[in-house]
């Protein structure tokens, strides 16, 4: 009987212990002969995980000295919380992939690394090659916290069948608001539960985007030029929301409950048109439906959205810097982020990669997505770089949620997330 | 330590030490002590020390990037003015005063039905309890496509009888009862279950002899039955009751706390504060806030049942 105590208390302490003893065996080893072993963490899935591992594998190749160690860190959604709990541990991966909208947060932490003078002291990185949207998002007043990693951005996506059964002419580059308003309601059947266009409305930044694009469009911005008020308050952004309220009340618009039921029923030919990213170009392109993709109509430009992701570098020490600093650098440089494209169908992160030779072959590969890279020049402008950022995407969210349920007019609607807005803005950071 | 356990061998008493340490060792206590300590030290390591954690978050402004500061009450008397918490109490509560009484209500009924020999009992009663052991995840996949207003199920089934179509989650006003109607159906199983036992434990003679008096089947339910599953009734208001005041998951995979916000509970805004706006300082405040809330009404909830609740011996 005691003998059975002793060994449970023994076995409970040895639990305890082993928790604390785990923790440092994974430091670098061999720091004394220079080499070194730096790891990078990502949430990759299916296609993209294999790339990944392929391109990682190809640098350790070729580079002697450093190891690169890739590790699965679950979905991508929950990257900045588990990265949050290993610098509380003290032992942050070297790189991770994180959202592009955490980079204002995460440039408050003192063990991210600033990259701006390996940037200027390296004149074989261009920085200016990265594409805009891709730069500003990056750059946290003035501080580069990460090199892009991902880019996309929306344009429209098309089905030609329904185009043709309503006897419309497809889409132009020179689509204006009310050649789509005018597209979305003949395309749609509520008898036949067809719809012009779909929306997700639920609140979150996907809401949020969507609308930002049509403000961008019509001349409108969402802050005034010092950041410190609402400016999307403006006619041009009533004019965006008002496209919104007049498709919604003629049942023109499917409104997704955040589930993306849209790309099961565009793909079943129940929605005619889209405004989505190359992400679900592979689905579409999998299915029966004919599809065009076309830049997003405009009012007094064609401009769109795009959503930029980063590679963030941890402070693990000198060595581990350089390290991570080398594979970022190879990473992505032109040559091998058309090998990742080719791979993946994921849109170049550098402009310079459009002009290599080999480029042909990623058009050809995945049709239709040569439009959205051409889109990538219509992405002059991002989203607000504030810690805020997240309390002003929800302020519009309900704006515009509120707008397509009917609930509220689009002057009510924008006024009141104004007022949030400018009361959120007001409180020091 | 633990290498100093084990070589000790078994006849403690031989070793040569008396005194405290002996006794000790030969106590019951220590037994009990260490059956218990591994999960003593699991609850300690992932609850109690969180508890405790949470209470020194709440008085910082920490957003669990940037080192924090400490700001007092400063999170409390923010939340004494912060609207949308209000509103979110408000959502709170109303769900809590539709999900207790009707799984409590439905499951006594439901129990009573299901505690019958006939034919198919077992399938009935594992009808009543697979929702339970179905994931959230998948409860909330299954309640978003019946629905949905376009191409839902019951929606289809409206338009069979004539009835208007509804927008269900999509509507801000009928949101919070859609969820509800999701949560009782999978929380059911487990209220029947608790019933079904007890029901099980009334004696058979108090039974018969209400019969002999001349009871009507009615009056015997409610003088005789009823009365004995007081302390199951008690047990499942509580419980019931913390569940409806910590609503989560089933908000987080269906609404997010919409449309328009009608869905934020206290527990989605909390999250909300802490994972999307960078603000862990308030919203373990707002975590603290509901613990006491909670402890409260439980405490109450006990005191009631204490001076109302029959058991029998």
């Amino acid at each position: 009987m005691k003998r059975v105590v002793l060994i449970l208390l023994s076995g409970a302490l040895a639990l305890c212990g082993c928790g604390g003893a785990s923790s440092s065996s994974s430091t670098s080893a061999g720091a004394g002969n220079g080499h070194t072993t730096i790891t990078v963490w990502e949430g990759y899935t299916s296609i993209e995980t294999k790339a990944i591992e392929a391109l990682a594998a190809e640098f350790n190749a070729t580079h002697p000295h450093i190891t690169v160690d890739v590790q699965f860190s679950g979905n991508s959604d929950y990257a900045l919380q588990k990265v949050l709990a290993a610098i509380a541990g003290g032992k942050p991966p070297d790189i991770s992939y994180l959202y592009g909208s955490w980079a204002p947060n995460i440039a408050t932490n003192p063990q991210v690394v600033t990259l701006n003078k390996l940037i200027a002291e390296d004149p074989t990185f261009d920085w200016n090659d990265f594409w805009p949207s891709e730069r500003k998002v990056a750059t946290v007043g003035g501080k580069i916290v990460g090199v892009p990693a991902l880019v996309d951005n929306l344009a429209l996506v098309y089905n030609k069948q329904l185009f043709a059964k309503a006897g419309l002419a497809l889409p132009t580059a020179a689509w204006t608001w009310s050649d789509f308003e005018n597209a979305a309601i003949k395309l749609t059947d509520t008898a036949a539960k067809q719809f012009g266009w779909a929306y997700v409305n639920d609140a979150s930044e996907d809401t949020v985007w969507r609308y930002w694009a049509m403000l961008w469009q019509a001349g409108g911005a969402i802050l005034s030029p010092d950041g410190k008020h609402a400016a999307f308050d403006s006619p041009a952004g009533v004019k965006a929301l008002t496209v919104l309220q007049s498709l919604a009340k003629q049942h023109a618009i499917y409104l997704d409950n955040g589930s993306d039921n849209y790309l099961g029923l565009f793909t079943s030919g129940h929605i005619g048109m889209l405004w989505t990213g190359p992400w679900d170009l592979a689905t579409i392109a999998a299915s029966k439906v004919s599809y065009g993709v076309q830049t997003l109509p405009g009012d007094a430009n064609h401009q769109t959205i795009s959503g930029p992701d980063n590679w963030v570098m941890f402070d693990n020490g000198a060595a581990h810097r350089q390290a991570s600093w080398t594979f970022l650098k190879w990473l992505t440089s032109p040559s091998v982020d058309l090998k990742w494209s080719l791979m993946t169908g994921d849109l170049p992160i550098r402009e310079s990669v459009t002009k290599l030779p080999e480029y042909a072959r990623f058009t050809s590969r995945y049709p239709g997505i040569a439009v959205w890279v051409k889109n990538l020049a219509n992405a002059t402008q991002a989203r607000p770089v504030t810690t805020a950022y997240p309390k002003i995407s929800t302020a519009i969210g309900q704006a515009v949620q509120s707008v397509l349920l009917g609930k509220s007019t689009p002057e009510q609607a924008l006024s009141q997330a104004a007022q949030q807005v400018n009361g959120i803005l007001a409180v020091p950071e | 330590m633990s290498a100093h356990a084990q070589t000790r061998p078994g006849r403690a008493a031989s070793s040569g030490r008396p005194g405290r340490v002996k006794r000790l060792l030969a106590s019951e206590h220590l037994a009990g002590w260490a059956f218990v300590a591994p999960a003593v030290i699991l609850i300690a390591v992932f609850a109690l020390i969180p508890i405790g954690w949470s209470l020194l978050l709440s008085l910082q402004a920490n957003n669990l990037i940037a080192p924090p500061h400490y700001v007092g009450l400063a999170n409390y008397k923010t939340l004494t003015k912060d609207a949308a918490f209000r509103s979110a109490i408000g959502h709170t509560l109303i769900y809590t005063a539709v999900f207790v009484p009707v799984s409590v209500v439905g499951a006594l009924g439901l129990a009573v039905a299901l505690n019958r020999k006939i034919r198919g009992i077992r399938l009935y009663r594992l009808a009543v309890f697979v929702p339970l052991v179905t994931s959230t995840v998948a409860t909330g996949i299954i309640f978003l496509w019946l629905l949905d207003p376009t191409f839902g199920l019951v929606n289809y089934l409206l338009s069979l009888v004539g009835l208007p179509q509804q927008q269900f989650l999509q509507d801000p006003n009928e949101a919070l009862y859609c969820i509800a109607a999701m949560t009782i159906w999978g929380w059911l199983g487990f209220d029947v279950i608790i019933y079904l036992a007890a029901l099980q434990g009334i004696p058979t003679d108090l039974l018969e002899a209400a019969e002999i008096d001349g009871a009507s089947r009615w009056a015997t339910f409610r003088s005789v039955v009823v009365p004995l599953l007081g302390p199951a009734t008690l047990f499942l208001v509580v419980w019931s009751t913390i569940n409806a005041l910590q609503l989560f998951d089933e908000i987080y995979v269906t609404t997010r706390g919409g449309p328009l916000g009608s869905t934020t509970v206290i527990v989605y805004y909390l999250y909300q504060q802490a994972f999307q706006f960078f603000n862990a300082g308030y919203g373990a405040a707002i975590a603290y806030v509901l613990f006491l809330a909670v402890l409260l009404v439980t405490l109450l909830q006990l005191w009631i049942g204490r001076r109302r609740v029959y058991y029998s011996s």
